[in-house]
């Protein structure tokens, strides 16, 4: 059996009177590709801030990497996401007057230390090499994204966790972005991925549909 | 990196740090011109007021109860007690000296006009604009140009060694139908009288006594009444700083001072201080302020200097204001990069750091521009309002500037809170 890289038991997680997302039972295993599936609402988002550390659960625990963070203080979430996790954004968030390359070593500089050379390796190995010194205004939707895949790579993660990146792409651009998806697969990185699209949901090994925040279904995806 | 940052959001980000560069030079350059301007305001002024006249008047310890008629005083002057010329440069010893701006001895002695029934006419001597050497300054020129600027001549001033020129008042000329050119043959009253014949240089206009009779070179009116080497009066232009409690204790008795505030008076530039100080210079003469003057100077003063503050002052807070909207707008603008900062484990603190090392660099820049446009605003209130420049006090330069980084960073401070309180969650994720 594979080693499980992210648990969660009983997550839960409320607004006021608004259950967003109702006792949520999952595992991932390390290496695995893990889309969430569901219709607007159903709480998708929600779901993937509690696995980013990004907010706190309600109820219920979140273990990730060995680490029980649903009691973790704010410090100790920002520290959590920091070493633990990459993001990758619907709107790609690149800091607008930092080059592609500056933006990845960004994410170094919080992490630890800056390294041009290695920023500029996962640059390359998004196929920017040739865009390194681009403002992410002279950079096309799917180039920026690439960026921002660079970016949550930077720091080996121990999972990477990404909200609709496609969905603000176009259909070539989205190829793209699924071809690099597969190669970090191919490379045994863990993925979670919130899509709407069924066609990249296709490609991962598993598919878990959430409906009002429940579990509706959670299975293969072949 | 954290230089990097700053660096490139500054080079790339221009647009919208040029608004607050600029809110913070137009504050930076109104509070340059301000200071500038009161820290130079009392001098300026003080010389401005000059212009109402002398605000202390000279004359000898016993002088003679003169009996004056119609402005001709009728009491002969050789029995007066007169102030010997010479005396006076020691005006300019005193512990104040550079506070004299000039003084201007006058002698005053009636005269008979010839050929109009023998009307006796004042006749004043004085000096006009003489070099007079003193301790310290071979080129000091003073008289009664200095002293009293508000002396109007229409044609030209005498010069101080002509001894065939002379001033006719204003008044004396309309009666007498004088005009510049004409030649007028004077005699002084008494059996010692001299008598000469001059040169109308110029009409005076005083809104004086003097307007009425005749203003002469001293030496000439010396000669003519017999009187070498003395004077009778001399009026003195200082600059002197507002009354106070102080000064008001002195004037009541200068004996109940103690010696510590006796001190304090002494080597303040009261104008009482100053008259005593020339009464010590000048054993035989009694100094008198002429209040009127010396004490409206005062408040006007006060007045315009507690005005500048307050201006200053107000300027501070508004440009406080306006830095701290300003902050709150690029704050929402950037919640998004905020918000990914602290994604990627940026803690609060280097957030802020960022936010306010951005403020810190808007203060500098914008201070040390505002440091040179105000001092151009400066010098434009100086020509418009007084008729001069400004003088530039370098003090300003890092005042303005560590007040330009506090105005930026105080209006910083607040909007800052909005980082603490903003969540990542919130901004990242598609919901806005
Ligand atoms: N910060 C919040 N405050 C209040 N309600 C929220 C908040 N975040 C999410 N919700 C609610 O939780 C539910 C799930 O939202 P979300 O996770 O964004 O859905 P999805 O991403 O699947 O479209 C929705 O009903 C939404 O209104
Ligand atoms: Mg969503």
């Amino acid at each position: 059996m594979e080693q499980i890289v992210l648990e969660t038991k009983g997550l839960t997680k409320r607004f006021g009177n608004v259950t967003s997302l109702d006792r949520v039972d999952m595992q991932v295993r390390k290496g695995e590709w893990v889309s969430i599936m569901g219709p607007s609402g159903s709480g998708k988002t929600t779901m993937l801030n509690l696995l980013s550390c990004l907010d706190a659960p309600s109820e219920g625990e979140y273990i990730l990497d060995g680490v029980a963070t649903a009691t973790l203080t704010e410090k100790q979430r920002v520290a959590v996401r920091r070493e633990k996790i990459g993001l990758i954004f619907q709107q790609f968030h690149l800091v607008p007057y930092l080059t592609a390359l500056e933006n990845v070593m960004l994410a170094q500089y919080y992490h630890s230390m800056i390294d041009s050379k290695d920023a500029e390796q996962a640059l390359v190995h998004v196929g920017l090499g040739h865009r390194i010194g681009h403002l992410p205004s002279q950079l096309s939707g799917g180039e920026q994204q690439r960026v921002c895949i660079a970016r949550a790579l930077i720091n080996q993660p121990a999972i990477i966790l990404a909200d609709e990146p496609t969905g603000n792409l176009d259909e070539a651009n989205e190829e793209v972005v699924l071809n690099l998806f597969q190669e970090l697969h191919r490379e045994g990185r863990t993925i979670i991925l919130v899509t709407h699209n069924p066609e990249l949901a296709e490609y991962s090994d598993r598919v878990i549909r959430l409906h009002h925040g429940r579990v509706q279904n959670d299975a293969s995806a072949h | 990196m954290f230089f990097l940052m700053l660096r490139q959001s500054f080079f790339r980000g221009r647009k919208r740090k040029a608004l607050a560069t600029i809110t913070i030079v137009l504050a930076a350059s109104l509070i340059t011109a301000l200071m500038n301007i009161s820290i130079d305001v009392g001098d300026k002024m003080s010389k401005e007021m000059k212009s109402y006249g002398a605000n202390i008047n000279m004359v000898p310890k016993s002088e003679n109860i003169s009996l004056e008629i119609g402005g001709v005083d009728y009491n002969p002057l050789e029995g007066q007690v007169l102030i010997d010329q010479k005396e006076l440069p020691k005006i300019k010893d005193i512990f104040w000296h550079n506070n004299i701006v000039g003084y201007a001895p006058f002698l005053k002695v009636t005269a008979e006009l010839a050929g109009s029934g023998k009307r006796r006419v004042p006749l004043v001597g004085t000096e006009f604009d003489r070099v007079t050497p003193v301790a310290g300054d071979e080129e000091f020129r003073t008289g009664v140009k200095v002293v009293n600027p508000y002396w109007q001549v229409h044609g030209e001033w005498p010069a101080d060694d002509d001894g065939g020129a002379i001033l006719a008042g204003a008044g004396l000329a309309r009666e007498m139908n004088l005009k510049a050119g004409d030649r007028i043959r004077v005699k002084v009253a008494g059996e010692k009288g001299g008598e000469e014949i001059f040169t109308v240089k110029g009409i005076l206009t005083t809104s004086g006594a003097e307007e009425s009779g005749l203003v002469a070179p001293l030496q000439v009116v010396q000669r003519l009444a017999g009187l070498e080497g003395k004077v009778q009066s001399v009026s003195v232009s200082a600059l002197t700083v507002p009354e106070d409690k102080l000064s008001r204790k002195a004037r009541n008795s200068s004996d109940k001072l103690d010696s510590a505030e006796y001190d304090r008076w002494y080597c303040t530039a009261y104008v009482s201080s100053i008259t005593h100080q020339i009464e010590e210079a000048i054993p035989n003469v009694t100094a008198r302020p002429i209040w009127q003057v010396a004490a409206s100077e005062g408040a006007v003063v006060n007045k315009i200097q507690l005005l500048m503050i307050v201006v200053t002052v107000a300027a501070f807070i508004a440009s406080g204001l306006g830095i701290s909207s300003l902050m709150v707008t690029t704050i929402m603008e950037r919640s998004r990069e905020i918000g990914l900062m602290k994604a990627l484990g940026a803690a609060d603190w280097e957030v802020y750091l960022l936010f306010l090392s951005e403020s810190a660099v808007v203060g500098v820049v914008g201070g040390l521009l505002g440091c040179a446009a105000g001092y151009g605003l400066s010098q434009v209130i100086g020509l418009s309002v007084f008729g001069s420049t400004v003088a530039f006090s370098p003090i300003v330069i890092p005042v303005n500037v560590a007040i330009s980084v506090m105005i930026a960073l105080a209006g910083s401070l607040m909007p800052s809170r909005l980082i603490t309180k903003l969540y990542p969650a919130e901004v990242l994720h598609g919901r806005r």
